[in-house]
């Protein structure tokens, strides 16, 4: 009897040790995204590939590369991401980072890695996820809604000015919203890097995607690890789609030019 | 360096490594890591060859699209120029070779003896210049140092994305045809195994001005992909002048046609398919003068093409490279006849037609090794004309290599490479006719800075 | 199968103790009336503080007759050091505190932090209040705590906690760049920020033998090992160099 309890209790506590180890090492990890699981075992050897000479091999942003590039790549061990669909200082959610790997961010030296397979893509943030234990400790927030949008108009980008400016947006951004606002020059990312705000006159495409559903979500999310807040209290859902529709017309394609000059007008 | 010779030399060109020393120029580029920062193996399966994310690059216009690719956003002290350089050690043996009986004296008639050469060799020097002169306008200059001087090898610009779209992009110049499975890209450099043959083929006894699809034409071409670059496709329009400058053939332009697609296979990886095609008119004879043909002048002009298929499989950490093609030529190219004297073609002459194709396959278990092995053949399905044998010009080639990559950074690569190919041209031996079997093997660095 | 019965007991006599050690703890924590107190002085000529150009927000600069100076290294008359976070680094038998039901506040007034430097409990309720006229945002930036950044205008609420201890959390306002203000966490009470005269008091001690960290935003730290006995208030005095 002895020797039956010994044994079992032996193979027992070597399955917990063994299933410990491997819950540690971060291996197990797995993200989910659509109808696809991604292994954080093969996303490593595509990380090795693709990723590492920016993003450093700890995941910390200080590969090779990274001395030359501005802005600096991401440190994955502070779990602290820009562009997600999830509340202020929440984690993303998997398909965050999976579009964020897609997409790649515009005016940085981040590409879009869409020509990688869909399956190596949602590998690659199930191994993401291991650099830092906040994606085992916490669980993201419930991805903010964001209504239909109202129609644009005159009206709209009128009161999207003023709360342009009654939100001091125009501290950072400038009052014509290149980017030179009063603060500007003060502005620093959470790890003490300079940064710019973004220039709405430029026709450069926005960090986090280029459609107006974006803008709006980047608003109530606020960008994380940079300067930019959440506008989610501070402004309701229709106050967020006005500034949406002023941000827009500071440089309007020629089909908000009729828009454009209704402002004018006195 | 003079193609012309090229016309007068046969088949004995073939399995010779036709360009310039023998060892092809390969790239991977360098200057684009240190553009983006990125290392080889972003864009290198294990360069040269591309991956997915480096063909896109390069179908985009060589930028990454993510508003920063301009000239202005990098230092100053940047320059878009590597260089590429193969030091190697390498042996050659030719089974069968034609020599004098006794050296140095021709009367004593010809033999056929086995004759090995090795040494230290260098394999020339590619000097590229390639990226954006401004957003949506690309460039790549090639320059090759050889043995025999300086070879433009490509040059062109190219308008990317015109109307904002990836489906039209207009290059312009000297070009590499868009081959997915690139003749530009190989992974192997020995003399016989450091070039795709059916690239190269000329059947036997034939002067086609036009000496195949692995050669860098002058022309134009249209371009066009999708945002992930798994549908291509590409249409060029080049002077029949078999990439040589100075307008030497004729007034003919030839058409190379392309189209692949490409899915992903759930657990296997990416497969790809395509179709290709090229069809020209190349000339029989030329305007002469006190009966020296003038260049430039090509009259006549009779009609070949080659179409074919190819694929990129992937099965997991393996990837295959299939290859097909068909090749026919007119009756008076094959047979070297001026089209405007037919009494000239022996009886029984025809077109000739050849059927051909490789399967290449690689192991990449990490961006540091890749192993190769490649089997490729030829066989004419029709000859010219009843006098050459039937076997004329079919070949047969083996090679099996790996690429050691131990130095990987956004800076410069290094690679060692050893190689051992061996291509049989079936009853090629002059004297005897027998299978004139040739084989190389090499090993030594390749350096890419 | 017999076995598998018989381990069951064991695991939860290790439970069952580890519950009573812990209730123990707190238990003890009601009961004690010993405490820290001192003064944290700064020692030799205080650093003249420079005034705040507030013009870039008129409403800001409106809230000031005078204008605003930095908050760096606040003196007292008698060489008080002021906003110096006093906290039991070492020494407690447990870390295992409920958070105080009671909510700190950090209030955005004349575009300045009040208070300057704060210290609370984690997983305490911390309102922050905007009292400007001005729209501020405020962003804590933590090395161990999650990291938020929310815009608030005049009068909108905000509610937040810190999970994780953590000393000196720097407080920024993105918009009024010369806002700066502290945060540090602690897993339990035992902690204080001197006031304008430097003086501090921990209270509630239970007995024991403790190392006593003073934390200050420019001079860095100071500690100090006391051994307090039930009932015994023990000073503990710091002085701050340049």
């Amino acid at each position: 009897m002895r020797t039956k309890v010994g044994s079992k209790l032996r193979l027992g506590s070597a399955a917990i040790v063994i299933s410990l180890l491997w819950s540690v090492t971060g291996l197990a990890q797995e993200s989910h995204i659509g109808n696809l699981t991604g292994n954080a075992r093969r996303g490593k050897a595509l990380y090795v590939r693709y990723c590492i000479f920016c993003h450093g091999s700890e995941g910390d942003g200080r590969g090779e590369s990274a001395s030359y590039l501005d802005p600096k790549p991401r440190d994955f061990t502070k779990a602290v991401f820009k562009c997600r669909s999830t509340p202020n200082g929440s984690l993303p959610l998997d398909s965050d980072l999976y579009d964020t790997i897609s997409r790649g961010i515009h005016a940085s030296g981040m590409p879009s890695w869409k020509p990688l397979l869909r399956q190596e893509r949602v590998d690659l943030v199930a191994y993401i996820k291991t650099f830092s234990s906040a994606f085992q400790e916490e669980k993201p927030g419930a991805p903010v809604v964001i209504p239909p949008e109202p129609a644009n108009s005159a009206e709209s980008i009128r009161r999207g000015a003023e709360l342009f400016q009654n939100m001091n947006c125009w501290s950072c951004h400038g009052k014509d919203g290149r980017g030179h606002g009063p603060s500007a020059a003060t502005l620093t990312d959470s790890k003490g890097y300079p940064v710019t705000p973004f220039d709405f006159t430029s026709g450069s495409r926005f960090k986090c995607g280029e459609t107006d559903r974006d803008m709006f979500r980047d608003l109530t999310t606020g960008l994380d690890g940079s300067p930019m807040p959440s506008f989610a209290d501070a402004m309701t859902a229709d106050q967020r789609w006005d500034v949406v529709h002023y941000i827009r017309s500071l440089n309007a394609p020629k089909g908000h030019s009729k828009l454009k000059a209704e402002l004018k007008t006195p | 360096m003079r193609f012309v010779t090229f016309q007068k030399i046969g088949m004995q060109l073939v399995g010779l490594g036709i360009l310039l020393a023998g060892m092809q120029p390969a790239y991977g580029i360098p200057a684009f890591a240190r553009k983006f920062g990125l290392p080889c193996s972003a864009c290198h399966e294990a360069w040269p060859m591309l991956n997915n994310f480096g063909q896109t690059f390069k179908d985009n216009g060589y930028q990454l699209g993510n508003d920063r690719d301009a000239p202005i956003y990098q230092d100053p002290g940047y320059w878009p120029i590597m260089f590429r350089t193969t030091p190697v050690w390498h042996r050659e043996n030719n089974n069968r070779q034609t020599v004098d009986r006794v050296p140095g004296d021709p009367g004593s008639g010809l033999v056929e003896a086995s004759v090995s050469t090795s040494g230290f060799d260098l394999g020339g020097v590619d000097a590229i210049a390639a990226g954006t002169l401004s957003k949506n306008i690309s460039f790549f200059v090639q320059p090759f140092f050889g043995n025999s001087g300086v070879a433009i090898t490509q040059a062109w610009a190219r308008f990317d994305n015109l109307l904002g779209s990836h489906w039209l992009n207009v290059k312009m110049g000297k070009f590499e045809l868009d081959e997915p499975i690139s003749q530009e890209r190989l992974l192997t450099l020995s003399n016989s195994g450091g070039l795709y043959y059916n690239y190269f083929f000329t059947p036997p006894g034939d002067n086609n001005f036009f000496q195949g699809i692995g050669f860098t034409q002058l022309g134009v071409e249209v371009q066009g992909h999708s945002d992930n670059d798994y549908t291509r496709y590409s249409l060029a329009v080049v002077t029949n002048s078999n990439g040589q400058t100075g307008l030497p053939s004729s007034n003919t332009y030839d058409l190379y046609a392309n189209f692949n697609k490409a899915f992903e296979a759930r657990w296997f990886g990416r497969q790809e398919a395509g179709v290709y095609g090229y069809f020209g008119e190349s000339p029989t004879y030329f305007l002469t003068q006190n009966g020296n043909p003038i260049p430039g002048t090509g009259q006549g002009n009779r009609s070949f093409y080659r179409i074919g298929a190819y694929g990129h499989w992937y099965v997991n950490k393996f990837d295959f490279y299939t290859f097909y093609m068909h090749g026919s030529d007119n009756v008076f190219l094959g047979n070297a006849v001026p089209s405007n004297h037919p009494e000239l073609l022996p009886p029984g002459a025809v077109g000739p037609t050849w059927n051909g194709g490789f399967i290449e396959g690689h192991y990449n278990p990490t961006p540091r090794w890749i192993v190769l092995g490649r089997y490729e053949l030829t066989r004419m399905s029709r000859q010219a004309n009843p006098g050459i044998p039937d076997n004329a010009g079919n070949l047969d080639t083996w090679t099996v290599g790996y690429r050691w990559y131990p130095i990987m950074n956004p800076r410069a690569g290094l690679a060692w490479t050893q190689e051992f190919s061996r291509i049989n041209n079936i009853g090629a031996a002059p004297l005897s006719s027998q299978d004139a079997i040739r084989n190389s093997l090499m090993m030594g660095f390749d350096f890419d800075f | 199968m017999k076995a598998k019965f018989a381990l069951i007991p064991a695991w939860a006599l290790w439970s069952m103790a580890l519950s009573i050690a812990m209730s123990s703890g707190l238990a003890q924590a009601a009961e004690s009336s010993s405490s820290v107190k001192g003064v944290v002085k700064f020692s030799g000529t205080a650093p003249k503080a420079s005034r705040i150009d507030m013009s870039q927000d008129p409403l800001c600069a409106k809230a000031h007759s005078t204008p605003a100076t930095t908050e760096e290294v606040v003196v007292g008359g008698g060489g008080g050091l002021a906003n110096v976070v006093v906290y039991v680094s070492d020494g407690l038998a447990t870390h295992d505190f409920p958070p105080p039901q009671q909510t700190a506040a950090l209030e955005q007034k004349g575009c300045q932090y009040k208070p300057h430097v704060l210290a609370i409990q984690a997983g305490q309720k911390l309102d922050v209040v905007n009292s400007d006229e001005t729209t501020h945002n405020i962003h804590p930036i933590p090395n161990n705590n999650r990291e938020w950044n929310m815009t608030q205008p005049h009068g909108m609420a905000l509610q937040q906690t810190f999970a994780r201890e953590e000393v000196g959390i720097l407080v920024k306002c993105n918009i009024h760049p010369w806002m700066k203000g502290y945060i540090s966490v602690f897993k339990h009470p035992y902690f204080a920020v001197s006031d304008k005269n430097g003086e501090f008091e921990l209270k509630g001690l239970p007995p024991g033998i403790y190392t006593i960290t003073a934390w200050q935003e420019k001079l860095g730290t100071l500690t100090q090992k006391v051994e307090v006995g039930a009932g015994e208030t023990k000073t503990a005095d710091f002085t701050f160099k340049q």
